[in-house]
């Protein structure tokens, strides 16, 4: 691996080799479970269906998010750019 | 690879007050990002706001700031540029803050074509204070103040900084945050006033009286009511009505006819206003002598 990658121990981790086209690649999901607020843009701005929204009796709205499968990441990076509250890292 | 926000951001203010999925998050991470292109050191940076949900903006960025009253953010960015013409000055600011009460102030610091980058966000409302009606409502929409519909016809924030003489003016949308990193990085290279315009999404005070309460429906209301500028150029007013026309208003070589090139800028300001300076001086100067 080329990068460094640079998650906080805060953060919740994901990892998994990944395929993307006939490229092998790793991905690492960092996600920040205080700093989100639940809103599940995440969920709808990715392609691949790799977040999904749980139940959290701790959150106003009683949702937070989480990686279903971190394998099917195809790192385009739009949960990243997207998430208004800096809480998604990816590597 | 993930982009490290931290770099520009004061941590212990994080997570930031804004509500859950609001744009201005994401246009602020659009600018950060654009920031970190131009590669400049923070201490070069001065980063204004005016008062409403974007005036928040400034506590979260760890650069030079300042908290300004309310429309009056071009004004005191003005005034830093002129004493400081080697600092790069950025202005962030609402549809309320910049069209509305500081409406003067904007179209006159366009005029002038002053070295500095404002970008707009616009969520059709006043959201720090209730919801109500701002000059971007878009007809018939209900806000806390238009409970039967709104009948004011709206402003496009674009065309009037054009025809005010900004030098540089584009507009994109919070579901296309890459691409408002791209203007933002052309209006911080840009040489003079730099307009940008983000529509963005605000369904706590204007989706939740609209039937899209959420950030997800917001969003898409937004989507589904873009149209790229060179498409628009060949419809009628009638379909364009209630559309978000986005793309680059203005770039960087001006158009050829009087009409699409009217008002285009002659001289950046604080150039014009050093060459003012060794005037005067060379003039003082003579008269010691």
């Amino acid at each position: 691996m080329s990068e460094k990658i640079n998650i906080p121990d805060h953060y919740r981790r994901w990892e998994a080799d990944i395929k993307i086209g006939k490229k092998e690649d790793h991905v690492t999901i960092g996600y920040w479970r205080d700093g989100c607020k639940g809103c599940g843009i995440c969920v709808d701005v990715c392609p691949k269906q790799v977040w999904e929204i749980i139940e959290a009796k701790d959150k106003w709205n009683g949702q937070v998010v989480q990686v279903t499968d971190a394998a099917k990441c195809i790192k385009c990076m739009l949960c990243e750019v997207h998430c208004p509250d800096f809480c998604i890292k990816i590597y | 690879m993930a982009f490290e926000y931290e770099k520009y951001l004061r941590m212990d203010k994080i997570p930031h007050l804004w509500c859950p999925g609001c744009g201005i998050g994401v246009v602020l991470k659009a600018m950060l990002r654009a920031i970190d292109n131009m590669g400049w050191d923070k201490n070069d940076i001065a980063f204004v706001s005016g008062i409403g949900c974007t005036s928040r903006a400034p506590g979260y960025i760890d650069c030079n700031t300042l908290h300004t009253t309310h429309g009056r953010a071009l004004t005191f960015a003005t005034g830093i540029k002129m004493a400081k013409p080697a600092k790069h000055v950025i202005i962030f600011s609402g549809d309320g803050d910049a069209t509305a009460i500081g409406g003067n102030h904007f179209i006159h610091a366009c005029r002038r074509n002053i070295d500095m980058t404002l970008v707009v966000v616009n969520n059709n409302t006043y959201g720090m204070t209730g919801g109500q009606h701002s000059p971007t409502t878009p007809i018939g929409y209900k806000t806390s103040t238009t409970s039967y519909g709104n009948i004011d016809p709206t402003f496009d924030i674009c065309l009037l900084a054009k025809a005010a003489g900004a030098s540089y003016v584009a507009r994109s949308t919070v579901n296309k945050g890459k691409v408002l990193e791209k203007y933002i990085t052309k209006g911080l290279e840009h040489k003079g006033f730099s307009v940008i315009v983000a529509t963005a999404n605000c369904h706590t005070q204007f989706g939740r009286k609209n039937k899209m309460g959420d950030p997800i429906s917001s969003r898409k209301w937004i989507e589904t009511r873009e149209i790229p500028l060179d498409k628009a150029r060949n419809m009628k007013a009638a379909e364009l009505e209630d559309k978000i026309i986005t793309g680059e208003f203005i770039s960087e070589e001006p158009e050829q006819t009087y009409w699409e090139n009217y008002n285009h800028p002659i001289h950046e300001y604080t150039e014009a206003y050093q060459g003012i300076i060794e005037k005067a001086q060379k003039k003082s100067e003579g008269e010691n002598k």
